[in-house]
C-alpha cells in the first residue's frame, strides 16, 4: 500500500477564476457588491501553511527603519576606515586598490536643500509678492490683497502660513 | 461684462463608478508547468501583475481593506478599487507602502494573494520565477521582509529585484534580441511620493549618482487640496483626495517660465481667461411654494381674523360707553339729588360724597364733566362726524390774586396754573411744528426750482456735499483704527487724557503754588472729554452723517442721470479690487450652484511649479532643475553630453502637460550651448516599467541576476546580485 505522505496541501483542482456569489443559495437576498468582490474565502493553495510569521514582530515604522539603515551604514564606514588605516599602517600600496565608494542608501540619495535664491509668491493669490505684512508675516501682491489680509482671522492666517511651511507656534 | 464674451465652460466632476469584477485572466493551465516568469510591478499607487507572456498587466490600486460588514457581520477582504464598494471599508484601508517605503507586510501579503488568486494559481507553491520592482535605494528592511514573504510563504524558485525607472527606460530602448543593453540616458522617474534622477551609462544604472526629491504626485495633490481649502474656507461639500487627484491631472500644467506667466496673470482679464471652473454637487434649498389659491385662502383667513378683532374691539368700546353713560346718569342724579333736597346739611352731603368716592364737590363736578365729554365724543364718533378742534379751555382762577381765594380755591388755582402752562406749551409746540414744516416745504421747493433751472450746478453741489461727508466718515474710521494701534499718536493722547483725569493732583505744581484750584467742571464743555475717551460708545454724529449721506445720494440717484449706484458710498466702500473678484468670483447668497463651484486660476500653474521649487510648499529641498544640475555636474563632459541627449521621462505623474517644455527651458541655460539636448517621454508612462520587466524576463539572461532559493537560504533576504537594472544597496 503506498502511503501518501502529504507534504503540502493537495491541489484543490481548478478553482473558479471569476468571482461569483459566495452563498447564493442560503439567503434569498443576493449578496452585496462588496461580498461579491471580497476574496476572503477564496482558497489560496499557494501559501505555505507551515510558515509562521514572527507574530511578535511589530511593523516597524519609517523612523525605525531609517535609523537602522543609518546605524548599519555607520558601522560599515567605520570598518572601512579601520581597514584602510590598517592597510596604511602595513605600508601596502593602497593607491591601486579601488576605493569602495560609499554605497548609496535611502537617506543619502535625498536631495540637499536648495541653494538658489527663493522667490516670494503671494500667499493668497499665488502671484508675485514684493511685499510682506509685518503683523502676520504673509506675503501679498498689492494693496487690495493687503486689505483682504487685514480682515483675516488668526486661524486662517496660521493656515496660510503652514501651507508655505512656516509653522510658528509662538504666535 | 461684454455680451460677446463666451460663457466659460463649467466642468463637472467625474461620476464615481461602482467597482465591478476585474477582467478575467487567461486560464492557468497555460502556465501551470511552464515556469513562465511572473512580473510584479509593486507601485506605491497601483500594483501591476501578470505573466511575462502577456502584453499588458492587470492593474489594481495597491490597497487592501479588511472589513466586517455591519449588517450581516461577515468579514470581507477587498482589494484595490473594490474598496469603493463598501463605504465603511474605506476607513480600514491599509496600503503596503507608507509614503515612499514598503513597510506594511500584512497588506503586501494580501495584495499578492489577490494577484495570485486572480491569475488562478492553484499549485502548492508559486512555481514561477518572479521579477519584482522595488524603489531605488530601498531600505534593506523592506527588501528583507519582501524576500521573506516571497520565499517562505510563496516558495518561489527565484526572485529578481529591479528598479522601475530603469526598466521603463529599457522598455523604450529595447536592444535587438541578442545584443546586450547599452543605451545611455538620464531617467527622470516620477513616482507617487518622490521623484528620482537616475543616470544610465552603457546600460548600467550609476546608482551612486542618483538623487531623489521627496516631492511627488501625492504631495502635489495634497498641496492643491490645501490651496483649495484656503481659497474656499466655507465650501459646502468636502473635497476628497480622489477628486483633487482628478483636478490635478486634468487642469494643472507646467509652464516654461513661471515669472513671466505670473506677470501676465496680474491682469485680471488674463486671470479670467486662464481659469477653469469645476462644479461640485449641491443641494437645492426647499422652497415652500404656495399655489395662488392657497395664497388667496390665507389672505382671506387673515382678513377674517382682522375683522373679528375689530368687532371685538367695537363691542368692548360699546360696552364701556354704556357703562360710562350709566355712571354719568347716576352722578347727575346724585347732583340733582343734592339740589333737590337743597337743605341737606353740609355734613351729610360731605358724607354722601365721600361714600361715592369724591373728596369735594368740585371733584364731583370734574368727573361729571369728563364723563360728559367722553360720552359726547363717543356718540359723535359713532355718528361718524369729524372731531371738532378743541376750544381753548378757560382758566379763570389764574388771574385771581391769592388773597381772595380760600384753601380750596388755592388748590384749584394751582391746578389751573399747571393746566394752563401745559396747554400753552402744547399750543406752542404745535405752532413750532407747523413752522418747521413750512420751512422744509420752502426748502424743498427752492431745491426743486434750483434743480430744474440748473441741473448741473445742483448736482455738482450735491456731489460736493456727498464727498465731504464721505471724507468725514473716512476720517472718523481712520481715527478709530489709529486708536486701536497702541503706539499711535491718537492712542497716546487718549492715555494722557485718562491719566490726567485719574491723577490725584490735577493741578500742575506751578499753578498750585499760586493758589490755583482744580476748575474742572466749571465749564460744561469739560465733560465732553469723557465722551472722547470712551471709544466703544457709538457716537451720534456717525449716524447723523450716514443718514444725511443717504438722503443726498437718494436725491442724486433719482434726479441726476449721471450718478449711478456705483458712485454711492456703500458701493465705494465695499469695492474689492478687480483682481480679487477675478481670482475668486463671488456669488450671490441665493445661488447654491455658484457657491459649490471651484475656480482654479493661479493654482493650475502654482502646484506643478512646486516640482521645480518645493520650498514654495514648505519642503526644504532643491527642485528638479537644481537636482538635475547637481547630478550632471558629477560627470565628465563627454558623459554629460550622452546623458543630456537622451533625457527620459517616465512614471504616471510625468503625463501632466507642459513638462517637457519646462525642462527644456530650465536645462538649456545651464548646459553648454553646443550640447544637444533631447527630452523623450515614455510611450506609456504608467505601464512601461512593467513592460520593461516583462521584456527582460523573456530574455535568456533573465535567471542569472536573481536570487535563487538556495542563495536566499544562505545569504538571507537583504543580499542581492549587482546588475544593471537593480539596486546597489545590499548588493555584492
Amino acid at each position: 500500500m503506498a502511503t501518501m505522505k502529504v507534504l503540502a496541501m493537495p491541489p484543490k483542482g481548478s478553482t473558479k477564476k471569476k468571482p461569483g456569489p459566495s452563498d447564493g443559495a442560503a439567503t434569498p437576498q443576493g449578496p452585496s457588491l462588496a461580498e461579491q468582490l471580497s476574496y476572503l474565502h477564496y482558497p489560496r493553495p499557494f501559501k505555505n501553511p507551515y510558515y509562521n510569521k514572527n507574530v511578535n514582530r511589530r511593523a516597524k515604522n519609517l523612523k525605525a527603519v531609517l535609523g537602522q539603515e543609518r546605524e548599519r551604514d555607520r558601522v560599515k564606514r567605520e570598518a572601512l576606515r579601520n581597514s584602510k588605516a590598517e592597510r596604511a599602517a602595513q605600508g601596502v600600496d593602497g593607491m591601486d586598490v579601488e576605493e569602495e565608494e560609499e554605497e548609496p542608501n535611502y537617506s543619502s540619495i535625498e536631495a540637499p536643500p536648495s541653494v538658489l535664491p527663493q522667490r516670494h509668491y503671494c500667499d493668497i493669490t499665488g502671484l508675485e509678492a514684493p511685499y510682506t505684512d509685518p503683523a502676520t508675516g504673509l506675503r501679498y501682491h498689492d494693496k487690495s490683497v493687503y486689505a483682504l489680509i487685514q480682515s483675516l482671522s488668526p486661524g486662517i492666517v496660521k493656515d496660510y502660513l503652514s501651507a508655505r511651511g512656516v509653522n510658528s507656534i509662538v504666535k | 461684462m461684454d455680451i460677446d464674451e463666451p460663457t466659460p465652460t463649467v466642468y463637472t466632476l467625474p461620476i464615481p463608478q461602482l467597482p465591478g469584477p476585474p477582467p478575467p485572466a487567461e486560464p492557468y493551465a497555460l502556465h501551470r508547468d511552464a515556469h513562465t516568469p511572473l512580473v510584479l510591478d509593486n507601485g506605491s499607487t497601483t500594483l501591476r501583475w501578470g505573466f511575462a507572456t502577456s502584453a499588458v498587466p492587470f492593474t489594481g490600486l495597491n490597497a487592501v481593506a479588511k472589513y466586517k460588514e455591519r449588517r450581516t457581520n461577515k468579514p470581507l477582504l477587498l482589494f484595490g478599487e473594490a474598496i469603493d464598494a463598501e463605504s465603511g471599508a474605506k476607513s480600514q484601508t491599509r496600503t503596503p507602502w507608507e509614503g515612499d517605503v514598503l513597510l506594511n507586510f500584512d497588506a503586501l501579503e494580501n495584495a499578492l494573494d489577490y494577484a495570485f488568486v486572480h491569475l488562478g494559481i492553484d499549485t502548492p507553491t508559486v512555481n514561477h520565477p518572479v521579477i519584482m520592482s522595488e524603489r531605488i535605494c530601498t531600505p534593506l528592511h523592506s527588501r528583507a521582509l519582501t524576500s521573506e514573504l516571497m520565499f517562505e510563504l510563496y516558495n518561489v524558485p527565484s526572485l529578481t529585484y529591479c528598479v522601475d525607472g530603469i526598466m521603463s527606460f529599457y522598455a523604450n530602448h529595447l536592444p535587438p534580441p541578442t545584443a546586450p543593453f547599452t543605451s545611455d540616458g538620464l531617467v527622470l522617474s516620477f513616482n507617487t511620493h518622490s521623484t528620482s534622477v537616475i543616470p544610465i551609462l552603457k546600460g548600467k544604472g550609476i546608482m551612486s549618482h542618483v538623487q531623489r526629491i521627496p516631492w511627488g504626485a501625492a504631495q502635489s495633490s495634497e498641496y492643491l487640496l490645501k490651496l483649495i481649502q484656503l481659497k474656499y474656507p466655507s465650501f459646502p461639500t468636502r473635497v476628497t483626495s480622489a477628486q483633487t487627484n482628478w483636478m490635478y491631472r486634468t487642469f494643472c500644467s507646467f509652464t516654461p517660465s513661471y515669472p513671466t506667466l505670473l506677470k501676465s496673470l496680474s491682469n485680471p482679464k488674463t486671470l479670467l481667461a486662464h481659469e477653469r471652473i469645476i462644479q461640485f454637487p449641491f443641494l437645492l434649498p426647499l422652497s415652500e411654494e404656495k399655489s395662488p389659491s392657497e395664497l388667496l385662502r390665507l389672505a382671506e383667513k387673515r382678513k377674517e381674523q382682522g375683522k373679528k378683532l375689530q368687532e371685538l374691539a367695537a363691542k368692548s368700546r360699546a360696552d364701556k360707553l354704556v357703562q360710562k353713560e350709566a355712571d354719568l346718569e347716576y352722578l347727575l342724579d346724585l347732583r340733582g339729588e343734592s339740589e333737590l333736597t337743597g337743605k341737606m346739611s353740609r355734613k351729610e352731603w360731605a358724607a354722601r360724597l365721600s361714600a361715592e368716592g369724591f373728596e369735594t364737590e368740585a371733584a364731583l363736578e370734574d368727573t361729571i364733566k369728563k364723563l360728559d365729554v367722553y360720552v359726547k365724543k363717543a356718540r359723535k364718533k359713532e355718528a361718524g362726524e369729524v372731531d371738532e378742534p378743541m376750544e381753548e379751555p378757560s382758566f379763570p382762577l389764574v388771574d385771581v390774586p391769592d388773597e381772595d381765594l380760600d384753601e380750596e380755591g388755592l388748590k384749584e388755582k394751582k391746578k389751573q396754573k399747571l393746566l394752563k402752562s401745559g396747554w400753552e406749551f402744547r399750543v406752542r409746540a404745535r405752532k413750532e411744528k407747523e413752522r418747521e414744516r413750512e420751512e422744509r416745504e420752502r426748502e424743498a421747493k427752492r431745491e426743486e426750482e434750483e434743480r430744474e433751472t440748473d441741473l448741473a450746478g445742483w448736482s455738482s453741489k450735491m456731489r460736493k456735499e456727498q464727498e465731504t461727508l464721505m471724507a468725514k466718515i473716512k476720517d472718523r474710521a481712520r481715527r478709530k483704527t489709529a486708536l486701536t494701534d497702541r503706539k499711535s499718536a491718537a492712542a497716546q493722547a487718549r492715555m494722557k487724557n485718562i491719566a490726567n483725569l485719574a491723577a490725584d493732583d490735577r493741578v500742575p505744581k506751578k499753578k498750585r503754588k499760586g493758589g490755583g484750584e482744580d476748575m474742572f467742571g466749571a465749564d460744561d464743555a469739560d465733560w465732553q472729554i469723557y465722551r472722547k475717551i470712551n471709544i466703544t460708545a457709538p457716537s451720534d454724529d456717525e449716524e447723523d452723517d450716514l443718514t444725511t449721506l443717504h438722503e443726498i445720494e437718494r436725491k442724486l440717484l433719482t434726479y441726476d442721470p449721471t450718478f449711478t449706484p456705483s458712485h454711492t458710498h456703500a458701493s465705494l466702500t465695499s469695492l474689492s479690487s478687480a483682481l480679487l473678484t477675478s481670482f475668486r468670483p463671488p456669488y450671490p447668497d441665493t445661488d447654491p450652484a455658484g457657491h459649490a463651484r471651484i475656480h482654479l486660476s493661479t493654482e493650475r500653474f502654482r502646484v506643478p511649479e512646486t516640482y521645480f521649487a518645493p520650498s514654495m510648499a514648505g519642503t526644504d529641498t532643491a527642485g528638479l532643475g537644481e537636482v538635475i544640475a547637481n547630478v550632471l555636474a558629477r560627470f565628465p563632459e563627454h558623459e554629460k553630453a550622452s546623458l543630456v541627449s537622451n533625457i527620459f521621462l517616465t512614471g504616471a505623474p510625468s503625463q501632466v502637460g507642459g513638462l517637457r517644455e519646462k525642462l527644456e527651458a530650465t536645462l538649456r541655460p545651464i548646459l553648454d550651448p553646443e550640447m544637444r539636448m533631447g527630452i523623450v517621454q515614455a510611450a506609456d508612462a504608467g505601464l512601461d516599467a512593467w513592460r520593461g520587466m516583462a521584456a527582460y524576463a523573456r530574455t535568456p539572461e533573465f535567471g542569472v541576476n536573481g536570487v535563487s532559493r538556495a542563495e536566499y537560504d544562505e545569504w538571507g533576504g537583504e543580499r542581492v546580485k549587482r546588475w544593471w537594472g537593480g539596486n546597489r544597496t545590499g548588493s555584492s
